[in-house]
């Protein structure tokens, strides 16, 4: 009996219902506990705050982020620190170069995958500016808030989402 | 201090939700956006409906927290802009299999190249920052 609990909570993937349940309570725990809304995406201006501490850039010196080791700082490193512990009790590689189909369909250069990510991740970091949010900002946070932006820009990152995926059967993986 | 401590209990136990349901996976986004796999869809909406329910209750209860102090939500702001972010994300989603927390996961969890995609979010954030700078954006 324990150690199939064990193995539910720790090994198998979780259920959708026990991750959204979890992930949805940190909204009102946050609120709750920090007076603070769930987001993540601003905290990587602490992280580029951090790589460039003498940057005379507007949006760096605004007062929201005069201390970079604020409570986003905290926050983002314990994500890493989340999902390593998760890593380690269910038991994976301490390193993967895997990144599901990606990887498995595709026999793509080490660099062509580095460019591939770190454009994708150009994109999530300045749409994610331009939108004042990601997933757990908007999506969860402010739809959870009933906020009409949240709303709006959620159905353009599921539009982008769907586009990209599409061009990617057709022109990447082939017609899949 | 017990505040930031606070805030990386919060990102432990979120960082552990997102690797432990798969939101780390690329194969459960691709699912997601080619209609193939929706549990992040449930995931999602699981999460909105709980966050929902428990914002009820904190109102419920009078918008206070544990020690009585206001909560206040401030609702994002919204222009013509915001569409064209949520589109460049959306394609970002796509292209990475990852949004900026579970990319974190992904580092986490050891993914090699959820390194790049980490470094691309902090560009774009740059980007973002010159662009503020230039007046190009307000």
């Amino acid at each position: 009996m324990e150690s199939s609990l064990y193995t539910f909570f720790f090994v198998d993937p979780w259920p959708w219902w026990l991750g959204g349940i979890c992930i949805g309570l940190l909204v009102p725990a946050m609120y709750y506990f920090f007076n603070t809304p769930l987001g993540v995406s601003t905290g990587y201006r602490n992280i580029l705050k951090i790589m460039l501490p003498g940057s005379k850039l507007r949006y760096l010196n605004s007062a929201e982020c005069l201390d970079v080791f604020n409570w986003r700082f905290f926050f983002l490193t314990g994500i890493i620190v989340g999902a390593f512990i998760s890593a380690r009790v269910s038991g994976l590689a301490w390193f993967t170069g895997e990144m599901g189909i990606f990887t498995t369909r595709l026999d793509w250069s080490f660099l062509s995958q580095a460019v591939w990510f770190l454009g994708g991740g150009l994109l999530l970091g300045l749409g994610a500016r331009i939108a004042h949010g990601c997933t757990s900002g908007h999506s969860i946070h402010g739809i959870a808030n009933l906020d009409r932006a949240s709303i709006i820009t959620t159905l353009l990152f599921v539009i982008g989402g769907i586009i990209t995926v599409h061009l990617i059967n057709v022109f990447v993986l082939g017609g899949m | 201090m017990l505040r930031k401590l606070g805030f990386l209990g919060c990102g432990i136990f979120f960082g552990f939700s997102l690797s432990r349901v798969g939101a780390s996976n690329y194969d459960l986004i691709y699912g997601l956006f080619s209609g193939t796999d929706l549990k992040l869809a449930w995931v999602i909406i699981t999460a909105i409906i709980v966050g929902y329910g428990g914002m009820r209750w904190l109102h419920w209860r009078g918008g206070r927290g544990y020690r009585g102090q206001v909560i206040t939500v401030i609702k994002k702001p919204l222009s013509w802009l915001t569409p064209v972010g949520g589109i460049l994300f959306g394609v970002g989603w796509g292209m990475a299999g990852a949004c900026p927390g579970t990319v974190l996961a992904q580092v986490g969890e050891g993914k090699i190249l959820g390194l790049f995609t980490m470094a691309g979010i902090v560009g774009g954030t740059y980007i973002y920052a010159w662009l503020v700078e230039k007046g190009l954006i307000p």
